[in-house]
């Protein structure tokens, strides 16, 4: 099965979207909301979750009322994390805080999402097609999404030490992978 | 989290199916109409050059033509790209360079094949004061229509997009004010029909980041 938050599940989700499917809008709408948090979750360190709340729905909003820019040959998360990023700049840039929105919007960003970054991230997606779908999706959550353990144990409802446990594994079986496949 | 949920609910509840190159088409209604009003204020206000019936003969005036055509082209494509949230302006200041320098090299052919006496007729023809305002001017109705589809569209870098709309507009009123003008020198489209397009482009630039954010 493909991953909810694969590029291609994504971008699957949204050209149904521009057509006016409504299921697969809320899905994606869902989906996105999640990587949003993630992603500014990892940014906004000393923000409170408030704002960082705001901040989700205005994207969602963004989302919405952009979606005619989006280019369906292109992949959809550069197109998706640059309207992310624009909203960061700004909320940071509506505060007077423009040097931290500099700051904080070092290499991380920049090379986050770049067209070379998206296809390393698919090479990723299809190594992790090959795990057990447990640890798959641990590694997803915690590794490429950045959520917390604490987070995605209580999410899965299992121990932190559960969950460290099959992220652990399912790395070393993705080592013995590349390993092996070399 | 409850008001997300509301948010997306009513997202969903919103949702109408987006036309294919709906960009393209929003670009085409924003700026045609403009142009068109461009050339009707010009034909309205100065009206077609006096000795049109022979410049049509003349490649002074095709090459001013294409000159502004060329860089306005290149300008609305940047613009159109930049108008994506993923998109950048691609070549365009080295195709503009291009343009320029091309330019630039009729415009020394041009003076090394005169005699030296007509060299203040084609740097400063009769009209360098005005030809630049009149530029801006015919420049600011596809300029008004660019910020429009602009303000639709989402582009990330509004500095540099306002630059770029700037140039196209300018570059289009050029064009517009280059059915009125009769100067053939090339020298003098080369400094002032280029000192016309950046000001319209420094107008974009500063007006940028304020119409365009989103």
């Amino acid at each position: 099965m493909m991953s909810a938050h694969s590029e291609e599940a994504l971008k699957a989700l949204m050209l149904l979207s521009l057509d006016g499917d409504e299921a697969a809008y809320r899905r994606l709408l869902n989906a996105v909301r999640v990587l949003l948090i993630g992603y500014y979750s990892r940014r906004m360190a000393a923000a409170t979750k408030a704002d960082m709340e705001d901040l989700v729905q205005e994207t969602l909003l963004a989302l919405h009322s952009r979606r005619g820019t989006y280019d369906r040959e292109r992949p959809f998360t550069a197109w998706f994390f640059s309207i992310a990023r624009y909203k960061l700049i700004d909320h940071h840039r509506g505060r007077g805080g423009r040097i931290m929105a500099e700051t904080e919007l070092g290499e991380d960003v920049e090379s986050d999402y770049n067209e070379e970054a998206l296809t390393a991230r698919m090479d990723v997606e299809r190594l992790l097609e090959g795990l057990p779908e447990k640890q798959r999706e641990l590694i997803r959550q915690v590794k490429i999404e950045g959520q917390s353990v604490a987070d995605t144990a209580s999410r899965i409802g299992q121990s932190e030490s559960a969950v460290k446990v099959g992220i652990h594994r399912g790395l070393k079986a993705l080592a013995e992978k590349l390993r092996g496949g070399k | 989290m409850r008001k997300t949920d509301n948010i997306i609910d009513s997202l969903v509840g919103d949702l109408k199916p987006v036309p294919r190159h709906a960009l393209e088409r929003r670009f085409a209604i924003g700026i045609l109409p403009a142009l068109a009003v461009s050339l009707v204020l010009m034909l309205a206000i100065l009206g077609l050059r006096i000795d049109m019936a022979e410049a049509l003969m003349l490649p002074a005036f095709w090459i001013k033509s294409a000159y502004n055509a060329l860089l306005a082209i290149a300008a609305f494509l940047a613009a159109y790209h930049l108008a994506r949230p993923d998109g950048s302006q691609g070549r365009f200041f080295q195709i503009a360079a291009a343009i320029v320098v091309t330019m630039a090299v009729v415009a020394v052919i041009q003076l090394i094949m005169s005699p030296v006496d007509t060299y203040p007729k084609m740097i400063l023809g009769s009209s360098a004061l005005h030809c630049p305002l009149l530029i801006f001017l015919f420049a600011l109705p596809v300029f008004a229509g660019n910020i429009w589809v602009l303000r639709r569209g989402a582009p990330t870098e509004l500095r540099l997009t306002g630059f770029i709309a700037g140039i196209a507009a300018g570059a289009a009123g050029a064009w517009v004010y280059s059915w009125f003008c009769t100067e053939n020198g090339m020298p003098f489209v080369l400094i002032w029909y280029s000192l016309g397009i950046l000001l319209t482009g420094i107008l974009g630039s500063l007006m940028g980041p304020r119409l365009l954010r989103w």
